[in-house]
């Protein structure tokens, strides 16, 4: 007689060896292999964003008359390429054969190295973005057109002495600012972006230091 | 995760979480994996637990939310849509028990769509069907009309 789909069920577990149990060993490891992979997907493909688009906006700047802006921008975002990458290589340094926790730990600690490096850095390339910005408008061969597209009206430049210092001054002030608060600027950048990661790699190593305990 | 806990809280409940881990993973690997992260979620999610329904129901619950996140990345990672009633490859790994009745049995239900999976699995332990319903989400009638399809569907794959 043909057997139910219940006693299937009941006889097919009868059997012990068919209940055993995998070993809740190395919990972590998949997990930590996952967000460390995960971070630099994601570290990788925004170092090429960066070259990609800052190369795009060179060639739209050539076009727009705006090349200064253009070759300024190009200029520091692949000077952050560079320096980025070359933090990358050094996390080629940490030993993987290792625990979970000493891998996640030494590349958290990696990671923070690289966050201070590229907040110092912020605090000098915003304000250097923005002085190209400003730059390249100043010297763009339509500057007015450009000045009274932005501004909405024909616009007249005061200068005192020769000198435009209703916009220099403006221009100090802002690039201060953003000298000042460049590494909180980065700080909020980053955790747009990363953010996610940053809070699970937090949360897997407040795990596993609670599973050691 | 303490000795104890593991012991008290999750040993004796293993055997539910290796039947439905078993249901959604095609692999020995991902079955290890699936059931790893049952067990982690389980101990993660202790203190959310205010004993309101039975602790098997809050382990059963969380081993089929967990298994249906899981296969849910896992397709997402693959860009591959699973269609309500996805074929599972077929390999020596899927033939976990040594009751060859039994594999066939987990064959049948892998190839019923994930919802349906957890209904029969909670049916084959004898869940009220009101515990079902809860679980699941769905109405006391809902479950028993879906039961005898979804038994009307097995016997056909079985035969």
């Amino acid at each position: 007689m043909e057997k139910s789909i219940e006693t299937i069920w009941k006889d097919g577990f009868l059997n012990n060896d068919a209940l055993v149990a995998p070993k809740v060993n190395n919990i972590y490891n998949l997990k930590s292999k996952h967000i460390i992979s995960k971070f630099n997907r994601m570290f990788k493909r925004n170092l090429i964003g960066l070259v990609l688009g800052s190369s795009l906006f060179l060639i739209y700047a050539f076009f727009a008359d705006i090349l200064i802006m253009g070759i300024g921008t190009f200029i520091i975002s692949n000077a952050i390429v560079i320096v980025n990458l070359k933090l990358m290589k050094t996390l080629k340094n940490i030993d993987k054969n290792v625990s979970s926790y000493n891998y996640l730990k030494a590349f958290d600690k990696w990671l923070k190295d690289q966050l201070r490096i590229n907040r110092k850095l912020a605090r000098i390339y915003y304000p250097l973005f923005f002085i190209t910005a400003i730059v390249g408008i100043w010297f763009s061969g339509n500057f007015q057109t450009i000045l009274s597209e932005i501004l909405g009206k024909p616009h007249q430049i005061y200068l005192v002495n020769g000198f435009p210092i209703l916009w220099v001054l403006p221009i100090i002030l802002i690039s201060g600012l953003m000298a000042i608060f460049g590494d909180k600027i980065y700080n909020f950048d980053v955790n747009l972006i990363y953010g996610r990661v940053f809070r699970k790699l937090n949360e897997i190593i407040a795990d596993i230091e609670e599973l050691r305990n | 995760m303490s000795s104890d806990f593991y012991m008290n809280s999750i040993v004796p409940y293993s055997g539910i979480i290796i039947k439905i881990c078993r249901a959604y993973t095609d692999s020995q690997e991902d079955f290890e994996d699936y059931y790893q992260e049952v067990c982690l979620q389980v101990w993660r999610t202790k203190d959310q637990f205010r004993g309101e329904s039975k602790w098997s129901t809050w382990v059963y619950r969380l081993s089929l939310n967990i298994c249906l996140t899981m296969i849910k990345k896992k397709n997402n990672n693959r860009q591959h849509t699973v269609t309500d009633y996805n074929v599972p490859e077929s390999s020596e790994d899927n033939h976990a028990f040594s009751d060859e009745s039994l594999n066939l049995l987990y064959d049948a239900i892998k190839q019923l769509s994930e919802i349906d999976r957890a209904v029969i699995l909670l049916y084959l332990e004898e869940r009220p069907y009101k515990e079902i319903a809860e679980i699941i989400g769905t109405s006391h009638n809902n479950i028993a009309v879906r039961i005898t399809r979804i038994k009307e569907r097995l016997k056909k794959l079985l035969n």
